[in-house]
């Protein structure tokens, strides 16, 4: 369904300078040097996977995804979306498309919801029995009818999400790009927006490839996880190889009345061990070593005034795989 | 075009949000636009005529180019804002649509608020008209000339607005250029050509083609000179530019493919 190969993508980065005079000399100046985005990533997504694409910020994924959209033009290589170059048929891919960027609404900022998919039911030619059967399904799946008639503008985030979801749907796409569709959500709107996407790659076959920072996302929805770092491939695997390989570590902080002399050199389940001012910092592996079972554990070292319990960032992750 | 009629119901209502600005906006532009032909008017009572221009000729070349600008800023807002998708990346959302940039650039607002502008225009054209002292054929044929006097101008300042914003793909910011690419030519295009000295004109009738809209061909229906190839300049140079100015375009769009922002 999605296939990538040999896709590079160099970036000429120019020096821009201020003012009318500035814009004008880096429009002739050539000093520039040359930034890999994507460097020799392959890959081939069949129809109906759950795709997690992952990587720390600047690694590329975002270039990748503009380039899968048809967006940016790779400097090598060749892509297929639906059996398509989205370069050469860049409309017609789009047809089979839909994308969200968590980042920034696709939607009619001051128009009520509805209006934005009026607009787009014309944009991509749907016949009205489809588009009736699409606003009652995505009301039932993301509850967007009880905000319809409000302006985009005065959505919650959580909101604007699920009706930025719904618009990418309108044209029932087979393939989806979901470019950080969590980002700055609060637990309950991203649960509902996990389960909208479970829902639709399990009943409605969509294809789907996701970037986030959320290890949750990656834990709870991918059956594959794409792992890149400075514009290449670090691993390409099921959610067990991505563990297999780094393991999915929780952390949890601990601050200590007192800071205790003696640490065990080494605990079952337990993978790092380290203080950062008065906090000791600890990865576990949970799926070793359970989380009571280690709140027991770290308070035998000491009297524990404050703990707090973090899910690890894909920033440390990635660094795990080095 | 059920399409266009939604984005463009669409943009009006977004607008109407804003009511007051709205009105503000377009009442101060068309009051600028008056108390600058007030100006003019006053320059010209005092001195009868502009080498050998008077007030009611200068006001059908005055008219003739504030309609066509205006008309441009009214439906090229988003052409005339271009550098907004660049600098804020909002350029990458019309490639994910099966529809070209263009016309969704086209379709997605209209800038009611410089409308004033066109009817201070359209006022001013109808005076000179009654004023010029010409004979009734001629008259009319001058009434029958200016529709495409005046889509030629809307045409080549929409070229002109076109290829500055697509430099917007190598340079991101264009709001110095449309100083000297838009505002200052069609400021110098109010007053016959004839008065710039050789350089300008010469600017005025090769890169920045604003004299054709307007001068040329009036020079000819007031019979100050030139002959009836005057009045075929117009759209042929419009069409001529519309050209250029979309393959720019394109190559512009072939260049953010492969840049990005």
């Amino acid at each position: 369904m999605i296939v990538a190969d040999q896709l590079n993508k160099h970036f000429k980065i120019y020096e821009t300078k201020k003012g009318f005079i500035g814009s004008f000399t880096s429009l002739l100046s050539t000093k520039h040097h040359v930034v890999k985005a994507v460097n020799d990533i392959s890959f081939n997504i069949g129809e109906g996977e759950f795709v997690g694409y992952i990587g720390p910020n600047g690694a590329g994924k975002s270039t990748t995804i503009k380039m899968l959209s048809g967006i940016l033009h790779p400097t090598g290589g060749s892509i297929k979306v639906a059996g398509l170059s989205p370069q050469k048929r860049r409309k017609e891919v789009a047809k089979k498309i839909g994308i969200v960027f968590g980042q920034r609404t696709q939607l009619w900022w001051d128009l009520p919801l509805r209006d934005s998919f009026d607009i787009l039911k014309e944009m991509y030619k749907v016949p009205d029995a489809k588009y009736q059967a699409f606003l009652k399904l995505y009301d039932d799946m993301l509850q967007i009818g009880q905000f319809m008639n409000t302006p985009v503008r005065k959505l919650s985030l959580g909101q604007r999400m699920r009706g930025d979801l719904a618009a990418a749907m309108i044209h029932d796409p087979d393939v989806l790009f979901l470019d950080e569709p969590t980002i700055g959500l609060d637990v309950n709107a991203k649960t509902s927006i996990r389960s909208f996407l479970k829902e639709l790659n399990t009943k409605e076959k969509k294809t789907i490839l996701l970037t986030t920072h959320d290890m949750d996302d990656i834990e709870q929805l991918c059956s594959r996880v794409i792992v890149i770092n400075h514009g290449q491939i670090v691993l390409d695997g099921s959610i067990t190889d991505l563990r297999h390989n780094i393991g999915l570590p929780s952390v949890i902080e601990v601050q200590y009345r007192e800071k205790p002399q003696h640490l065990p050199a080494e605990f079952d389940g337990i993978e790092k061990i380290r203080w950062e001012d008065d906090k000791l910092i600890l990865m576990y592996d949970r799926s070793v070593l359970s989380s009571p079972s280690l709140l027991q554990e770290v308070s035998k070292w000491g009297e524990p005034v404050d703990i707090q319990m973090k899910e690890p960032d894909i920033e440390e992750v990635i660094q795990k795989i080095y | 075009m059920n399409l266009y009629l939604k984005l463009l119901s669409g943009s009006l209502r977004s607008r109407m949000q804003y009511k007051m600005n709205f009105l503000v906006s377009s009442l101060s532009y068309g009051l600028i636009m008056a108390v600058d032909f007030v100006l003019l008017a006053a320059i010209l009572q005092r001195f009868d005529d502009v080498k050998g221009w008077n007030l009611y000729e200068v006001g059908l070349l005055y008219g003739i180019s504030s309609v066509a600008i205006t008309l441009y800023r009214v439906f090229g807002v988003e052409i005339h804002n271009f550098e907004r998708y660049m600098v804020e990346g909002e350029f990458d959302s019309l490639l994910i649509r099966p529809v070209s940039p263009l016309s969704l650039l086209l379709t997605k607002n209209l800038d009611l608020s410089r409308i004033g502008g066109t009817a201070q225009g359209v006022i001013i054209l109808v005076i000179s008209i009654i004023g010029l002292s010409i004979d009734n054929f001629d008259r009319f044929l001058l009434l029958l000339y200016l529709p495409i006097s005046i889509a030629s101008g809307v045409v080549i300042c929409f070229s002109l607005g076109l290829l500055t914003a697509t430099l917007a793909f190598w340079t991101q910011r264009i709001k110095d250029f449309q100083t000297f690419t838009l505002y200052a030519p069609f400021n110098a295009a109010n007053y016959p050509m004839n008065i710039y000295p050789g350089w300008l004109k010469i600017i005025f009738f090769t890169v920045i083609p604003v004299g054709f809209m307007n001068y040329t061909p009036i020079l000819y229906l007031l019979d100050k000179g030139g002959s009836i190839w005057n009045l075929a300049w117009p759209p042929a140079v419009a069409l001529v530019f519309l050209f250029l100015s979309l393959r720019f375009w394109y190559f512009g769009i072939r260049h953010y493919h492969s840049t990005g922002s």
